[in-house]
């Protein structure tokens, strides 16, 4: 069940950005779409969003888990290469459940692979 | 974390009383009344003037959850660390450092309790140890303790809820998840007392060279804890923060520094501490009081979902943390009032958590808030708790492991007695009689 990438203690640093090619679009809470292309494997969607000011992606506990600052709806088409989330995240996602849906992910529990080339997700909004 | 202490010397009663044309006004966060049941306050100042300056506390309250959000959003104008070492062991600095240096190992500055950008760097260190499942992986020590130290004591009829349970239980928890062996509550409590101490105007130079005796003891023995994981990593917090790197895209590896691990490790023992206890200290208040809510906690003791959300809107309803400061860095306008540089200002998470705004009937129990976890019970933004998935944790198991083994718990002490600890920082009961049963089978 579990296809959530393990969060690791040492984990890739966010100056590191810019080093891959992979592609991610995120549209934000303002609307704005954000069409970045230099993604490197391995960083986590909330580490991109905040790497570039995207608005709604705080990641206050630093992709923890554990404070749902982070949350994205995955796009059309891309659920099944995401995967559900855990046990743990789901508890989290629960938490925010005025605005969780069955394509809601905490953006720090997913990580780019070559597999997600191309995703595109929302961030989801701060209240209901 | 940081708070102001209140003068000792204070009168204790506010001489006015809520609906009085001048309670905003005489009103204040110093007097016990108040601090022991804060909320007729703080919906007062919520309606009427939302950033409001306590005089007598001589600080600007931030009682509104919208604006404190726009504070912990922007940590760099509103900060924690530029107050805080202003404060620290004020008056006596260069005497208290000095005996650190001589007899403590040295003097290691908070780096938790600091700005962004280092405060950043700080924390991308640290967080790796901290996250959910990693947390995860403790949860078995760490229940195992809770149940050896509720079956210690669950055939004994009464207790003091707080002196001899909360307390307890978390500095065992805490001894558990730094992976130290000593279980010496009094002493744990008294080095944690000393570093509180600190922040604060309330200690003589006779008390902090005391205090900072017991700081040279903590420190000492903490070194000893870290050097051995350094060599003899275990699963345990001292070695997360020991190890803790983070790898750049270049290949440098960088770590914290000997100065700034002693102080995380310190800060974690010191910052779980009160706040935890209190937590716990609140459950029993709330088992004691609300026999429905005990019923259906046991009834539904084995459904993780229903624990989890249990304990969530316990903690909102009963926030440890009741403030903490920050110091404005330059002059700003917040919600229409204008702040001038340097104003001290407290963030009331025990207010913005029963915002009516963000929580309808904000003092009703409802586990089936749909926005239960948006709350500031571990504030927000950057400082946000770090320890925010121990402590849900820990609050959760005890909840499971209590109410499996206890009955029939009931306050033994009138409600209006209750006492409360003298301090902004926390809303914590100081001592709490209950009488209750084994529950067996
Ligand atoms: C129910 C228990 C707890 C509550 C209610 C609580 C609450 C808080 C709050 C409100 C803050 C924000 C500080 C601010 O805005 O200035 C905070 C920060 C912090 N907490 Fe907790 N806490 C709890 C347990 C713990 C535990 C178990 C640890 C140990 C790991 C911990 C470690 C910290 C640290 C190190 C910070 C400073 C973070 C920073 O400034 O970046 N806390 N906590
Ligand atoms: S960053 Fe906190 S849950 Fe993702």
């Amino acid at each position: 069940m579990d296809r959530t990438p393990g969060v690791h203690a040492n984990k890739h640093c966010e100056e590191g950005y810019g080093m891959g090619n992979l592609k991610v679009t995120m549209t934000d809470t303002a609307g704005k779409v954000h069409e970045i292309t230099d993604v490197a494997e391995g960083q986590s969607l909330m580490e991109i969003g905040r790497a570039h000011g995207v608005a709604g992606i705080f990641g206050d506990c630093g992709g923890g888990c554990a404070c749902a600052t982070c949350h994205v709806y995955i796009g059309e088409g891309w659920g099944e290469k995401v995967g559900q989330p855990d046990d743990i995240e789901f508890a989290m996602l629960d938490m925010v459940s005025d605005v969780a849906r069955e394509n809601s992910r905490l953006g720090c529990q997913v990580r780019m692979s070559p597999e997600l080339d191309g995703i595109s997700v929302t961030v989801a909004p701060t209240a209901a | 974390m940081a708070a102001p202490a209140i003068d000792k010397d204070a009168p204790k009663i506010c001489p006015v009383k809520p609906g009085d044309p001048n309670y905003l006004d005489e009103a204040s966060l110093v007097y016990e009344d108040i601090l022991a049941n804060p909320e007729p306050y703080y919906e007062a100042m919520r309606e009427h003037d939302p950033v409001h300056y306590d005089k007598k506390l001589q600080m600007w309250l931030i009682t509104r959850y919208e604006d404190l959000q726009t504070v912990n959003a922007d940590p760099n104008l509103y900060a924690v660390g530029a107050g805080y070492r202003e404060q620290y062991s004020k008056g006596f600095f260069e005497e208290f450092k000095a005996i650190l240096e001589k007899d403590g190992g040295g003097f290691f500055p908070d780096a938790i309790m600091s700005e962004p950008p280092y405060h950043t760097r700080i924390r991308r260190l640290i967080e790796g140890t901290f996250t959910a499942h990693k947390v995860k992986e403790l949860e078995g020590r760490i229940r195992k303790v809770v149940v050896d130290l509720i079956d210690s004591f669950a055939g004994n009829g009464s207790c003091d809820a707080v002196r001899d349970f909360a307390i307890p239980v978390t500095i065992h928890v805490i001894c558990e998840q730094l992976g130290i062996s000593l279980y010496d509550a009094k002493k744990i409590s008294r080095w944690s007392e000393a570093v509180t101490a600190q922040i604060g105007r309330m200690q003589n130079r006779e008390q902090m060279i005391e205090n900072a005796r017991h700081i040279c003891e903590l420190q000492k023995y903490l070194i000893n804890e870290m050097k051995d994981r350094e060599a003899n990593p275990k699963n345990d917090l001292i070695s997360g923060i020991v190890h803790a790197s983070v790898t750049h895209e270049d290949g440098t590896v960088e770590k914290l520094t000997f100065e700034e691990a002693v102080s995380i490790v310190r800060a974690v023992l010191i910052a779980g501490n009160d706040t935890t206890a209190t937590a716990l200290g609140n459950l029993a208040y709330l088992l004691a009081t609300r026999p429905d809510l005990a019923e259906a906690l046991y009834e539904n003791v084995d459904d993780d979902r229903f624990v989890t959300r249990f304990v969530e809107e316990h903690l909102r309803r009963m926030p440890p943390i009741r403030g903490l400061s920050r110091l404005t860095m330059e002059d700003t306008v917040l919600n229409g009032k204008h702040l001038p540089k340097g104003s001290h200002l407290l963030n009331v998470y025990g207010s913005g958590n029963h915002d009516p705004q963000q929580f309808p009937d904000p003092l009703e129990f409802k586990m089936d808030r749909p926005n239960l976890g948006r709350h500031v019970v571990f504030g927000g933004g950057v400082h946000r708790c770090i320890g925010l998935a121990l402590a849900r944790m820990e609050v959760k198991i005890v909840a499971q492991e209590l109410i499996r083994r206890v009955k029939d718990l009931r306050l033994a002490i009138d409600p209006g007695d209750i006492r409360y600890m003298p301090t902004v920082a926390t809303q914590t009961i100081a001592n709490l009689p209950v009488t209750f049963s084994r529950r067996e089978g």
